[in-house]
């Protein structure tokens, strides 16, 4: 995918964060954009690795820092939560650019809006690296999958690892159907 | 009567005065013959210190020493910091070493804050169990010196200049830096410390996750690493910017690290409790400052329009001079190819017409470099993001692409989000602690460059033109 396509995409999903009431700072737009490469199978072509708060991709960073500087994003603070990172009005005109693109991936960018919009960045740090470890160790049970979260993010308790555990193979199993 | 008996005393004791006196010498040879009384042999230190500039003295142990003698550190004493920005800001000599050297100094510095057992919260003694173990803290201080000191081991000649294009696919410093870390010649010197260093943690912190993609990293790990190559307190950052700032007598790239260093904590992540490296609130307008002087010296310095084009002929001098047109990967030929070599090969190349790399070197070694046409503004940019490109584009149209080069810096990086301890013991995310932080600029830019011959014509070309190139776009890209 062109970057043009990709810096539309973007901004696409952090609008469609913003109106599922997300205050769309970094962590969101990563851990958004994770699931939807991931979990969705749209093209965006990030690296991902386990980092802060879970997958993390230094492309997407560097990505969403050059589209600052190309006025695509403005960086407001929200207090208390940190600084968020709002569509600007001249990346409307790049999604009218590349509407068959957002047209072709909308679905699957509601499904992820829908999905995430709502967490905050420490339920979206467990959810991420909930997927991460299942699209890794896709053999391993429901308590090896947690336990192995917990030892991988020790800050994170062995039972909300195995409720965010649950929580993604039930939003992989949505995911299925509203693809099927 | 009391003072004759102490007469005849005195008389009596006066032979064996005499004796005494002249066993003297005697038990003066036998007390010096006794081995914990002889004079000391000159025994090898075991801790140096180096002058330095920017630190005053650098500290390091004999293992430490090792590493510095090894033959990939002395290289460095061989790669310009700042490649040819000597050519612009002519005190902006000083090599690879010293800065690595800096590195290492800083690095101890900030480790033994940040682990010191008074700035240490018991949450995070739960869950970075190392911090309270003596052995594990030695052993990790240990890595993390080594691997600052090994940072920048595979830089190529003048540094950052054009690696992409003059390396193999695949390959960069930082995987060159690792291949050195893991080679034969290093190994042996992680083998015999005691205890001996694992060589995936040296890598592991020298280079962070970011380029050591391979390797997993414990939260412990991640910390180390951003102590070395972190983009908010990264001491290789505070070494170069400090450094740079002195030797090019550019003032904006200094900054009060010594408060910003003792004020460095790992703190819980505010959101989500991950320990990560912060700063105490007091210390938060160094880091303010750090990041502001990040900003001014990279648009004074390291995008200055010349030294961006000097880069440029530089690389394609190499393309030219260099066979096949790329540096060797393999460990033994990249260490034998410095700066010197370089230098040596672009003065013979432009005293030799008809010799490899002969314009191009002519253009570094006669100043007769190109001259810049167009440069990223805000203006252009609001009015379309590829501006810089369509002109190129347009350019080349008009004048041919010999006499023109395209430069880009994309804007990337962040760290401006870390941990604030606030004097109430809350913590605060950094963004919603100062607003300074998010109004530090991305730092970019994009250069077009004419040859000297063309630049009056381009100029008066542009200037026609500019405003219908940068507004013919809007084509649907789907």
């Amino acid at each position: 995918m062109d970057r043009l396509k990709k810096t539309a995409l973007l901004t696409a999903l952090a609008e469609n964060l913003r109106k599922k009431g997300c205050w769309c700072g970094e962590t969101h737009l990563q851990k958004a954009t994770y699931f939807l490469q991931a979990l969705e199978k749209v093209p965006v072509g990030f690296d991902f690795i386990l980092y802060k708060h879970g997958p993390f991709s230094f492309e997407l960073r560097d990505e969403l820092t050059a589209m600052r500087a190309d006025g695509l994003f403005d960086l407001n603070q929200q207090w208390p939560y940190g600084p968020t990172l709002i569509p600007t009005p001249k990346s409307k005109l790049l999604r009218q650019q590349c509407s068959k693109t957002l047209q072709k991936y909308k679905r699957q960018l509601n499904f992820v809006s829908d999905q995430l919009g709502k967490q905050n960045v420490s339920e979206l740090e467990k959810l991420a690296t909930a997927l991460y470890i299942r699209i890794e160790a896709s053999s391993k049970t429901e308590t090896q999958r947690a336990k192995y979260l917990h030892s991988l993010k020790p800050h994170v308790s062995l039972d909300d690892s195995l409720e965010a555990v649950k929580t993604v193979d039930g939003i992989v199993k949505l995911a299925k159907s509203a693809s099927a | 009567m009391v003072t004759g008996c102490a007469q005849s005393k005195g008389v009596a004791t006066l032979p064996l005065v005499l004796d005494i006196i002249c066993l003297l010498p005697m038990l003066y040879i036998i007390h010096k013959a006794m081995p914990e009384n002889a004079a000391p042999k000159k025994v090898s230190k075991y801790h140096h210190e180096l002058r330095d500039p920017v630190h005053i003295f650098v500290h390091f142990d004999s293992d430490e020493r090792k590493v510095v003698n090894s033959r990939p550190l002395q290289r460095l004493r061989y790669i310009h910091q700042l490649a040819l920005s000597y050519l612009i800001y002519p005190g902006a000599t000083h090599r690879r070493f010293e800065h690595c050297l800096g590195v290492m100094e800083l690095a101890g510095r900030v480790f033994d804050v940040v682990t010191s057992q008074e700035n240490v919260t018991d949450r995070i003694r739960e869950s970075l169990p190392q911090i309270k173990e003596p052995n594990e803290l030695h052993y990790w201080r240990r890595v993390l010196r080594m691997a600052a000191l090994c940072h920048d081991v595979g830089h190529l000649p003048f540094s950052h200049a054009a690696e992409r294009e003059l390396l193999p696919s695949g390959w960069n410093h930082e995987r060159l830096t690792q291949e050195i870390i893991y080679s034969q010649e290093m190994q042996e010197i992680w083998m015999r410390l005691t205890p001996p260093l694992r060589t995936d943690d040296i890598v592991k912190v020298a280079l962070g996750p970011a380029k050591a993609k391979s390797l997993k990293f414990s939260v412990w790990e991640t910390i180390l690493s951003e102590i070395i190559v972190g983009d908010a307190f990264g001491v290789d950052r505070i070494d170069y910017l400090l450094r740079d700032s002195h030797h090019t007598g550019v003032a904006y790239g200094k900054f009060d690290h010594h408060r910003l260093i003792d004020t460095l904590r790992i703190l819980p992540s505010p959101d989500t409790d991950e320990p990560a490296l912060g700063v105490e609130e007091g210390g938060l307008q160094s880091a303010e400052a750090l990041l502001w002087a990040r900003y001014l010296i990279y648009m004074q310095v390291y995008l200055h329009p010349v030294r961006r084009i000097y880069d440029i002929h530089l690389r394609d001098f190499l393309k030219a001079w260099l066979d096949k047109g790329r540096f060797l990967t393999n460990i033994e030929a990249h260490l034998r190819m410095t700066d010197n070599e370089v230098t040596s090969g672009l003065l013979a190349a432009a005293r030799r017409k008809g010799s490899a790399g002969h314009d191009p070197a002519c253009r570094i070694v006669k100043r007769g470099h190109f001259r810049k046409l167009y440069e990223r503004n805000p203006l252009d940019v609001q009015e379309n993001s590829e501006a810089a490109s369509v002109i190129f584009e347009a350019a080349e149209r008009e004048f041919g692409s010999a006499n023109l080069r395209f430069n880009q810096y994309p804007a990337k990086g962040g760290g401006h989000d870390f941990p604030v301890l606030q004097s109430d013991n809350r913590i605060a995310r950094s963004g919603s602690a100062s607003t300074v932080l998010l109004n530090v600029p991305p730092i970019t830019t994009e250069f077009i460059f004419v040859t000297p011959e063309k630049r009056d014509k381009a100029v008066a070309w542009l200037e026609s033109n500019r405003e219908s190139i940068i507004k013919r776009r809007g084509r649907k890209n789907g």
